[in-house]
């Protein structure tokens, strides 16, 4: 469903794995959850103005800013981050759904389609922002994403790619393919990441589909496709940051930013491990700042977007997320971050193409589901 | 004569106070009552509910009166998991018993003043969290792990894949789970008259024939009590399997855990719930009849 773990660590896995998916996506059936009737398309409640009215309530990810960061905030403008954690996109929308409130959130992409679309999310001015050029410059991709269009209620924090990691010194025939996640070399010690939308989306591009692909004759090859890399698979896992610091994983299906903390934050040596974005295409992943229409806060959390928009503090999250910021004036530090990877980036061709992870009718999403199901359960 | 007349008027002397026992167990009652309606009742009949219900086209879960989801189940696919599932939680019980049966022993007969200790030290790792748990598994049994650099170091081995096998699964169960299997066991043992093992001995000859024919039958309850409560755990769960599985040990839980997050479909999670709560309350009932048949006779 989205680019994050389930259950265990990952993205990156200094993001408290203890949680894990269980507790919160099975602590929020509340009845106001289950219910039939959603408002969609309700117009954008307005804008706040950038201005402290009172502590920020942080809803994200664990670990997921710069502490320093974050604590730079408290000291320069006085005020308190409250800060709470979800473990999965799904745990995130069924509190915000089920009426909590919180400043600032973190939505993936698609769930910003949602929550705009359900009217729990509150436009942001960008002409109340300082730095907003430093996103939505003239010719920026984020000026009209494919996700938020008009970018009326986001505004873009991350984005990555889903490629292959590998370790140089176990494998040496790695071809630039995802038929690589195929490779005999490697037998026993491939994972594919545990993740449906990710394991169909690499599914899909080997064999040509579109990565939302919910046709059932596509599906059923994309079904053998998977089925037929398990007698070479190790495992499904999103833990990819540990299976490969482990020595289980020597050919790792992986997200860029994850795949950039274990090369320059956690390996001895380096040169042990490279990372490929397959010719074929790369699932291409954004997640955003935004803030809910119930927010109590939202001139604080307007003044907080701004200040993560300040180059510096791009910068700082970068070094410590290893995902690249779209942020005009800090994208020459992500491109050192990566250079010796320059696959681990991405370009802006690479936001054009149209291998985003888009939201899908439930009876797709079923479907897709059902295939998941048989290719774990096989 | 006089006897009976003392017990009659005590017996009518108690009555007042014996209802207000009852008043006051009932009041005592009432606290714990409204927590089982409202967190296990209501919650497992919104389970049960559910298991008719569809998911809206915005991906929400809705009541219906649909038995798609039941239809569902009728699939190979699940069967082979329901039967892995069985098979996992079997071995898992069977190794749970080897290892727990003589460490109750142990304890129980040759702990002495130590025993409280003991099981101390058995229980306390069991307060640490069962995920934080597995992930300690993870790193000592890893291909570059402990175990395994240990392995290469003392040169038994070069390397043993641990990880992402049934059997790492069943132990995880196992190391997860065995607690249950040792307190039971334990209890049952601790209540045991050393006396009858040593006349076993006199009559019986030999530790082993003693060992079968008093001690074995007279813990049977403790036994019987140790495999429900690691078989049932066991068999839904999902922790081990995800965390220490591989491409092929999928489980049960797992397909439950799949419904609810990424599979958007809670309805056919709920369904799956209450037929995997309906075969566990099946085979429950059998097992218990069975063995308190047996419990009688012996």
């Amino acid at each position: 469903m989205t680019p994050h773990p389930r259950l265990g660590a990952a993205r990156p896995s200094r993001r408290g794995f203890l949680t894990g998916g269980l507790a919160a996506s099975f602590a929020l059936s509340s009845c106001a959850y289950i219910r039939d009737d959603v408002a969609v398309d309700a117009p954008l409640p307005p804008s706040a103005k950038a201005e402290i009215d009172g502590d920020l309530v942080y809803f994200n990810w664990a670990d997921y800013l710069a502490p320093r960061v974050i604590k730079g905030f408290q000291e320069e403008y006085g005020v308190k981050v409250i800060e709470s954690n979800f473990d999965s996109m799904e745990g995130m929308y069924a509190k915000i759904a089920a009426g909590n409130q919180y400043d600032i959130v973190f939505p993936i992409a698609k769930w910003v389609v949602k929550l705009r679309r359900e009217g729990k999310l509150r436009a942001i001015d960008p002409a109340q922002l300082t730095n907003a050029d430093q996103v939505f410059y003239s010719g920026s991709y984020f000026n009209e994403p494919w996700y938020d269009a008009g970018s009326r209620v986001s505004v873009p924090f991350t984005v990555y790619k889903t490629g292959i990691g590998w370790r140089t010194d176990k494998v040496s025939s790695m071809t630039g393919s995802w038929h690589d996640l195929w490779n005999e070399e490697a037998a026993g010690h491939i994972f594919t990441l545990d993740d449906q939308d990710e394991a169909l989306a690499m599914a899909a591009l080997t064999l040509g589909y579109d990565v939302n692909t919910a046709k059932p004759s596509e599906l059923e090859e994309m079904k053998k496709l998977l089925i037929s890399q398990k007698d070479l698979l190790r495992a499904y896992s999103s833990d990819d940051i540990n299976d490969m610091t482990s020595g289980d994983a020597w050919v790792h299906h992986m997200w860029s930013g994850d795949f950039l903390y274990l090369r320059n934050g956690l390996a001895n040596n380096p040169t042990k491990f490279d990372f490929e974005a397959p010719v074929e295409g790369v699932p291409i992943n954004s997640d955003t700042y935004a803030i809910p229409t119930n927010a109590q806060h939202p001139g604080t959390a307007m003044v907080f977007i701004d200040y993560l928009l300040r180059p510096e503090n791009a910068i700082k999250n970068m070094k410590y997320l290893y995902y690249p910021f779209p942020v005009r004036d800090a994208l020459p530090a992500f491109a050192d971050l990566a250079k010796d990877v320059p696959a681990c980036n991405v370009e802006v061709s690479d936001l054009e193409n149209e291998n985003v992870f888009r939201l899908l009718p439930t009876d797709e999403v079923q479907r897709r589901a059902a295939v998941w199901t048989e290719v774990k359960a096989s | 004569m006089a006897a009976e007349a003392r017990a009659e008027a005590r017996a009518e002397a108690r009555t007042p106070r014996s209802a207000q026992r009852t008043w006051l167990w009932g009041a005592l009652l009432a606290l714990p009552t409204a927590w089982m309606v409202t967190f296990f009742v209501f919650a497992m009949a919104i389970v049960v509910l559910l298991s008719f219900g569809r998911t809206t086209n915005d991906g929400f879960p809705a009541f219906a009166t649909s038995t798609a989801n039941y239809r569902a189940l009728w699939n190979d696919v699940y069967l082979e998991l329901f039967v892995r599932s069985l098979l996992y939680a079997l071995a898992t019980v069977v190794i749970a018993v080897l290892i727990a049966y003589p460490v109750a022993y142990a304890i129980a007969l040759h702990g002495g003043r130590y025993k409280n200790a003991l099981i101390a030290a058995i229980v306390v790792p069991f307060f640490a969290s069962y995920l934080i748990r597995m992930y300690a598994w993870k790193a000592l049994l890893s291909d570059d792990g402990l175990v395994n650099s240990g392995l290469r170091k003392t040169g038994l081995s070069d390397g043993v894949t641990f990880l992402n096998t049934p059997w790492a699964v069943i132990g995880g169960l196992v190391y997860g789970f065995v607690v249950f299997m040792i307190l039971p066991i334990y209890a049952s043992l601790e209540r045991l008259d050393v006396s009858l093992i040593e006349a076993g001995k006199d009559l019986y000859h030999g530790p082993v024939r003693t060992f079968f024919a008093v001690t074995l039958p007279a813990t049977r309850a403790g036994l019987y009590g140790g495999v429900l409560l690691v078989f049932l755990p066991a068999l839904g769960d999902f922790v081990s399997a995800q965390l220490l599985g591989g491409a092929n040990t999928f489980m049960l839980g797992n397909l439950v855990q799949q419904q609810f997050n990424e599979g958007q479909n809670w309805p056919l999670g709920s369904a799956l719930t209450v037929a995997l709560m309906a075969a566990l309350t099946v085979l429950m009932v059998v097992y218990l009849r069975a063995t308190s048949t047996e419990a009688r006779e012996a």
